[in-house]
């Protein structure tokens, strides 16, 4: 190829058909290294050419200006439609008066020449200094390659200038490179899993190479004070893997610029396809299946991507999270792991052969959000066979489990799981889903991504900065189980891998398989089954129903059965949607989620006194539910009759097994006519009582609880139609009293039946109870609100009241409501920090309550405040 | 002309495919909040009053050659109404130029 001469036309052809030479050689090798080269290749010609027209004839004469390629361009690295970066580094300001017309004549004939030219001015002096409002600047000129003129001025540029630059701004350096890194990765969602990435700026892509390289250059002439080369500052897996990633990536690149021909590194469906079609980056150029070339695509992202966080991660200071942590340095290395900076190392990789010190350290990154290092995973990777082929006995794996979901980084800790292995090796049913592309409009990762997204999502809320997430942020404190929400969005999705029409139903096929492996109680894994099988429920209500109808509400509060598992969808909604893309969540879908949440939980604790079992109306399908748990020999008919008038939230409230276990204590009635029973599940205590009704009765067991000093912070009252009472009350025990003696448990039990059968006077409770208890200080003010509703229930006047929770607020209630002659026919008690949120369902003689007997209830529980 | 309708977010899936039915291909869909005649009302929940004030709309903008304007009126009136109030509203207007920008087309051929 000989050097062309003006004029311009000359150029333009030569610049065209060199252009098209190199394309047409692509087109041939699809070798993206050989066509990036080749291009910056001619574009040092075209300058060549074009500076001995406007600066000067023999370029050995320049003095003083030196032209200088940066960025891709001086990495020889031009994509077929990248910007070219170009310095003019001028000695001084004399010389650049002398030669600022011809520099401005090159530019003007590159932009004729339509490439997309980004010169840059500089003294050689303005190079020594960090240049803090430029970073882009400073970052490129790291890649400074000598083109034209001086050549002492380039030799002082990256011998002098250069390392007196980041030997005085290395760490600004490396804290705007990591900012910027951190800012894009944001933007694109934290994940490499995009379903449509852009080939530069996605994590795991070319700029994060960069990244790579860029951290490994500053840290090399910071330490050693000289340039460095990848096989310098790389180790030698990782240059391999970088090196193949890059081949990928550029040949996948040019292939995009060329086919587009323009400057477009988003990566399409179609893309996808066509590149695939023609081989692109994968071995011997053989066409495959796009699916499959994403998940090469995929795998060099995740070493690109592993790299650069972690040489970022290394080179800067660990956030103040984790420094507290190294005081915590010989409880660490107990565990056989360390973290340095923000990674986490094994110190002895032999250790995670040992499964529950492999288990204790996703456990650790779970709680503290440390990132594995390349190594650490690699270890573990290697060794999963000897853990899992061994047949060795794993640990309980739900405790594990449940303690990583529950963790605040509980999505980072599974991404490293999934990324070293384990977790396909724990769950084999989760392997479908690995990198799986479902192509659609509007999802934007693959389903293994938008899984461990999802999760985040409800993490996230912990911060929640806008108005629209506030309220998913108090249902998310007041879950019971979060765990469960946790366990059922990382595999709602698995069916998606699995041959079959209905992804649904192929991840309820695979659950009961991770059922298999978890020691689920029976109903927390119904609870399970509920989410995956109506995890689009709410989605679909938003959609196709009209969520102000009654109508709507109340079959779709049927479905979903009781509060505690609405707020469970209703979460996990939020999550799934939040997860498909950065703007499917709009706050117009999340206020209308939000809506028909409230509409839903009002409608569930406004109509128990309409929504009762009744056998005549066909629901005995709970009693075939219920009848074969009955260990006694009491008929169907029997059990229906206990049923008759429950409320149906005591149906979907209970598990079968509770329902069961209550009947023989309603059956027993007739011998004893008041039936108790605690139970105690981690700090919470259940008090179930079957009674028949009296004055008093839910006073009376409220108050002897809070005498003894018990915090109440839910409850519930139903009565069948033979008016035999089901309560249920949990309470914590704030003293310790009944975990440090265990028999008081008893005494406490004999207490509320001695309360209730007559043997002690509610005035000796309440005797005993006003020199038990003093008034904590509430660290929250709330006002009390008293509303009555006469249209929700067609026989009972619903008593809605929130106020200030305080030891024995129930007592107190329930007693003035007794007092004042009202039957509690159905009662709803529950807490939210320091508000206490009361439902009571009323008569007075057997009738709602008249206006002026709801506005003397009001004056009284006020004034008994 | 222009065809502007509020409608039922319940019945924009129906609505959008009436419309593809009866050979009406692009148009653009926004989330809205508002209320005509049917104005909100006011929940509680958990003690905590919440506005239900501005409801959930869906907007659907054509541009459409006249000679499918009244077939997308119908189709809309006809699969968007559910009788009840608060099933929105159509507006009709009168657009003097369309221009494609990919290729600068005016006219009817840019729709």
């Amino acid at each position: 190829m000989g050097i062309p001469s003006t004029p311009f036309t000359v150029l333009r052809d030569f610049y065209a058909e060199e252009f098209a030479r190199i394309e047409r050689e692509f087109r041939a090798s699809s070798n993206g290294r050989v066509a990036t080269q080749g291009r910056a290749a001619l574009l040092d010609r075209v300058i060549l050419d074009l500076s001995r027209e406007f600066l000067a004839p023999e370029l050995n004469d320049l003095r003083k200006l030196c032209l200088v390629a940066l960025g891709g361009y001086g990495r020889r690295e031009l994509f077929p439609h990248s910007d070219v970066d170009l310095m003019f580094l001028w000695e001084d300001a004399s010389i650049e008066s002398r030669y600022r017309e011809g520099t401005q004549a090159i530019c003007r004939a590159l932009w004729d020449l339509r490439l997309r030219v980004s010169p840059t001015h500089r003294f050689l002096s303005e190079c020594e200094k960090f240049q803090p409002d430029n970073p882009e600047f400073n970052i490129s000129v790291l890649d400074s390659r000598y083109l034209e003129g001086d050549r002492g001025l380039f030799e002082r540029l990256r011998n002098r200038a250069l390392p007196h630059m980041i030997a005085g701004g290395w760490s600004d350096l490396l804290r705007d490179l990591a900012e910027l890194t951190e800012q894009r990765h944001r933007k694109e969602g934290d994940t490499i899993f995009h379903l449509e990435p852009n080939l530069k700026n996605s994590p795991g892509g070319l700029r994060d190479y960069h990244v790579a390289w860029w951290v490994g250059l500053i840290s090399k002439m910071e330490k050693a004070g000289m340039w460095a080369t990848p096989e310098d500052i790389w180790p030698a897996k990782a240059l391999q893997d970088m090196d193949k990633a890059f081949e990928f990536l550029a040949a996948a690149r040019c292939f995009l610029h060329y086919r587009q021909g323009r400057h477009d590194n988003a990566l399409s469906y179609e893309l996808q396809a066509a590149a695939a079609a023609r081989g692109i980056g994968v071995e011997n150029g053989r066409a495959i299946d796009p699916a499959e070339w994403m998940r090469i695509y995929f795998r060099h992202a995740r070493a690109v991507y592993a790299l650069c966080t972690q040489l970022l991660d290394e080179t800067l200071p660990a956030p103040a999270k984790l420094r507290g942590f190294l005081g915590w340095k010989s409880s660490l290395l107990d565990s056989g792991f360390y973290v340095a900076g923000t990674r986490l190392s094994l110190l002895e990789p032999s250790g995670v052969h040992e499964p529950q010190r492999l288990l204790d350290v996703f456990r650790y990154v779970a709680k503290h959000g440390a990132r594995l290092s390349r190594e650490a995973e690699d270890q573990i990777h290697e060794a999963l066979p000897s853990i899992f082929d061994s047949g060795a006995a794993l640990p309980s794996l739900w405790s594990n489990l449940r303690e990583i979901l529950l963790a605040p980084h509980a999505a980072e800790a599974l991404r490293a799981m999934h990324s070293s292995g384990l977790l396909v090796r724990l769950f084999p049913e989760f392997a479908v889903i690995d990198s799986l592309v479902v192509r659609d409009y509007y999802h934007h990762y693959t389903v293994d991504a938008h899984s461990f997204m999802a999760i985040e999502n409800i993490h996230r809320l912990r911060e929640a900065e806008k108005n629209w997430e506030r309220p998913f942020a108090n249902l998310f404190s007041e879950l019971e189980e979060p765990e469960l929400l946790f366990l059922s969005l990382l595999f709602h999705d698995v069916g998606k891998g699995m041959p079959c029409g209905d992804h649904v139903a192929g991840s309820l096929d695979a659950i009961e398989n991770v059922f298999a492996r978890l020691d689920l109680k029976p109903e927390q894994a119904d609870t399970v089954r509920f989410l995956i099988r109506d995890h689009l429920a709410m989605s679909a209500n938003l959609l196709r129903r009209d969520i102000f109808d009654l109508e709507t509400i109340r079959v779709f509060a049927e479905e979903v059965g009781t509060p505690e598992r609405l707020k469970l969808l209703c979460l996990f909604t939020y999550a799934d949607i939040r997860a498909v893309n950065p703007e499917a969540l709009t706050p117009w879908k999340a206020q209308s989620l939000w809506q028909l949440y409230v509409l839903t939980a009002n409608y569930l604790s406004r109509s128990l006194d309409e929504e009762r079992f009744h056998a005549e109306s066909g629901d005995l399908q709970f009693v075939d539910r219920i009848f074969p748990l009955v260990s006694s020999t009491a008929s169907r008919e029997e059990l229906a009759s206990f049923l008759e008038g429950l409320p149906r939230r005591y149906l979907f409230a209970h598990s079968a097994e509770e329902i069961a276990s209550h009947f023989p204590m309603a059956r027993k009635l007739k011998e004893n006519n008041v039936q108790l029973r605690i139970d105690h599940r981690r700090q919470i205590y259940a008090l179930t009582l079957l009674a028949t009704d009296r004055p008093f009765l839910f006073a009376g067991v409220s108050g002897t609880l809070a005498s003894w000093g018990m915090d109440i912070w839910k409850a519930e009252a139903f009565a069948n139609a033979a008016g035999v009472v089901v309560d249920t009350f949990h309470f914590t025990d704030p003293h310790k009293t009944l975990e440090l003696n265990p028999s008081e448990l008893l005494r406490l039990q004999k207490s509320i039946e001695d309360v209730l059968t007559g043997a002690i006077s509610r005035e000796t409770l309440l005797r005993g109870r006003a020199g038990a208890q003093s008034k904590p200080q509430p660290k929250v003010s709330v006002p009390t609100q008293i509303r009555f509703d006469d249209s929700s229930s067609p026989h009972s006047t619903l008593m809605e009241i929130v106020t200030q929770d305080r030891p024995g607020l129930l007592f107190h209630l329930s007693s003035t409501l007794a007092n004042f002659g009202c039957n509690i026919e159905v009662a709803l008690i529950d807490t939210e920090g320091q508000r206490a949120l009361d439902t009571f369902y009323l008569t007075f003689g057997g009738a709602k309550l008249r206006p002026d007997a709801q506005e003397q209830l009001r004056v009284r529980l006020l004034a008994e405040g | 002309m222009r065809i502007e309708a509020i409608i039922q977010p319940s019945r924009f899936e129906s609505v959008k495919e009436a419309l593809h039915q009866i050979g009406v291909e692009g148009m653009t869909v926004s989330e809205v909040r508002g209320h005509g005649r049917q104005k909100g009302h006011t929940e509680t929940y958990r003690g905590r009053e919440y506005e239900v004030d501005l409801l959930p709309k869906i907007k659907i903008e054509m541009v459409l050659p006249y000679n499918l304007v009244d077939g997308a009126v119908q189709t809309i009136l006809k699969t968007a109404r559910t009788g009840k109030i608060g099933d929105g509203k159509i507006f009709l207007s009168k657009v003097d130029e369309a221009i494609r920008i990919r290729d600068e087309e005016r006219g009817e051929g840019a729709l």
